[in-house]
């Protein structure tokens, strides 16, 4: 039936044509807004509002300028870069030890503490904000990037724990058999041998955890006041409370924002995906 | 390994995370259920209640019904065009290496910049007078176009929804990386029985996926429970509560009112929506039937 097979081509054919216009609209709808951000942010604001649709007649940086003129954009960027790194590292620090235990060795009340912590995976961490805010405050850490640092090294926990588990898991007992025969202690075995070869899993770990800190919201609006440990997004909203009509410098200050966070995801994207999808995928 | 030496090891290596994990949730998640039972303000000592908070905010709160209401669209919405948005993207650019690079890419970025920003950017896109949307209408359209999206209360849970709904990438990577594990020999032999493509998709992959798109509809409503920052950052739960969610109920509640006791029930009720959504997906999708 040569003309059952063609007319089967046309409508497969016209379907294809249907889905690659869809994937289109949403490739369009991912960039075009941010496009969009970024040419606005070369506009003044006269420009932005006379002629939102229209490409910028030169490229003027004055939004940039008043951006870092009107807040202290810089501090800003201190604090989160620091709040990020210590978030990262604490995190990684800290269920790179447990999760090991947790992987390797079977003791008493091993499983209940893995079911315990599993408790951090199901739980919205929104329910928590209220004796959290009262235990920051109670010990003194209230607008303190340190009470930051401890609740995004919590936030993450149960992501990072999945995966550090799973990578603990595919790396051969015989390694660290045959190392203890030599005699090597425990934390000889860790440091010396596991610690080295898990660092792909570590990465892909940091990779998730840095996303998490660098763009957390509620916590540090609700742990911090004024600018001393104000992080980036927090600045970003009072940014749009206090000058929402200076739209030039709001734009240059979203892209400055934004800027980092795409470079690191186009760099790391296969740890992204990796650390996103590997723990639930089963084959 | 000697037991006895490495016991003191296990319990240095695992003292860290477990303090953490008491300081950062087990005191909280044990504080928000006992006080739930309480009233407690800032000004006020703590008194039991009994359940008179969950009768207040179940029954007689219009902002709790409204914000319990709209979480439930939410978790709804969420559950089901979302991922179904994500699964059609995913089963669009499978095995076709090209189209999913530029996909992926593309779609993860509004995914990947903070909730924040994506609010952001979204209120000047549907800015009624400047935005990319009503721009676009009025050069397009209708010149006189002037539809406040966010504050109009016609608009503004719709325009709100499209915050979240649209960007399915998470769900879309998860399908596409199951999808993957299929082995390549059972879509073949279904080519050589003379299936087709529909076929392939509907009857062999579907089925193949179905764990994952259970994961994916607990991943997308739970999401729905932590829902704050893009509300905030738009339109604060208004115009009047047309837009409240539980988790920004539940902050205006303890940081705004210090109504602690209040607050903490909102939480309980979140923890138990939270509860809930596995529970029921779990045994609807079988996620964990071959976890041994």
């Amino acid at each position: 039936m040569p003309n059952n097979k063609l007319s089967g081509k046309i409508t497969k054919s016209f379907s294809q044509i249907l889905g690659y216009c869809f994937i289109i609209i949403v490739i369009c709808m991912s960039l075009y807004p941010l496009i969009w951000v970024l040419m606005s942010s070369f506009k003044t604001t006269y420009q932005i509002i006379d002629a939102p649709l229209s490409l910028p007649k030169s490229i003027s940086l004055y939004g940039y300028k008043l951006a870092f003129e009107i807040s202290p954009f810089l501090l800003f960027y201190r604090n989160s870069i620091l709040v990020t790194l210590f978030g990262v590292l604490g995190n990684i620090i800290i269920l790179a030890l447990s999760a090991y235990v947790l992987a390797r060795f079977k003791f008493r009340g091993r499983n209940v503490i893995i079911l315990i912590l599993s408790v951090s995976l199901i739980l919205p961490a929104t329910a928590l904000i209220q004796p959290i805010y009262m235990l920051v405050i109670k010990t003194g850490l209230y607008d303190t990037k340190t009470a930051l640092c401890l609740v995004y090294i919590a936030l993450g926990l149960p992501i990072t724990l999945y995966i550090l588990l799973g990578y603990y898991k595919t790396i051969p007992k015989a390694i660290e058999e045959s190392a203890m025969l030599e005699g090597a202690s425990f934390p000889q075995i860790f440091f010396k041998i596991i610690v080295p070869i898990s660092s792909p899993g570590y990465a892909t770990a940091a990779v998730l955890q840095f996303i998490l800190c660098w763009q957390e919201f509620l916590f540090a609006f609700i742990l911090t006041t004024g600018n001393r440990s104000r992080t980036l997004p927090i600045a970003l909203q009072y940014f749009l409370s206090q000058f929402n009509t200076n739209y030039t410098a709001l734009f240059a200050a979203i892209i400055m924002f934004v800027i980092p966070i795409i470079v690191f995801f186009i760099i790391f994207q296969k740890q992204i995906i990796s650390g996103l999808t590997d723990g639930s995928v089963k084959e | 390994m000697k037991h006895d030496k490495a016991i003191i090891w296990i319990i240095l290596f695992l003292l860290p995370t477990l303090l953490l994990f008491i300081a950062i949730y087990g005191l909280p998640l044990l504080t928000v259920i006992a006080t739930a039972f309480t009233d407690w303000r800032l000004s006020k000592p703590l008194t039991f209640v009994g359940l008179d908070n969950f009768k207040r905010l179940l029954f007689q709160d219009d902002n709790a019904r409204r914000a319990i209401l709209n979480t439930v669209v939410w978790v709804l919405i969420q559950s089901t065009l979302h991922v179904a948005l994500g699964t059609l993207l995913a089963f669009l650019a499978f095995r076709r290496k090209r189209i999913w690079n530029a996909l992926s890419i593309s779609y993860m970025i509004p995914n990947i910049i903070s909730p924040v920003v994506r609010g952001m950017i979204f209120l000047f896109v549907f800015n009624p007078q400047y935005g990319l949307v009503n721009s676009f209408i009025r050069r397009f359209i209708n010149p006189e176009f002037t539809q406040n999206w966010f504050f109009d209360p016609s608009t503004a849970f719709f325009t709100v929804t499209l915050g979240w709904f649209l960007f399915a990438a998470i769900v879309m990577l998860l399908i596409h990386a199951q999808m993957a594990t299929i082995s390549q020999s059972i879509l073949e032999s279904a080519m050589i029985d003379g299936a087709s493509d529909f076929q392939i998709k509907i009857h062999i992959i579907l089925p193949l996926i179905k764990p994952m798109i259970g994961t994916c509809i607990i991943l997308s409503a739970t999401s729905m429970l932590k829902e704050f920052e893009f509300i905030y950052v738009t339109t604060q739960g208004g115009p009047g509560n047309v837009t409240l969610s539980l988790p920004l109920y539940l902050y205006k509640t303890a940081l705004l009112e210090n109504n602690y006791g209040y607050a903490n029930t909102i939480g309980v009720l979140l923890i138990v929506f939270g509860i809930l959504i596995i529970l029921g997906i779990n045994r609807l999708f079988l996620v964990n039937k071959d976890a041994e």
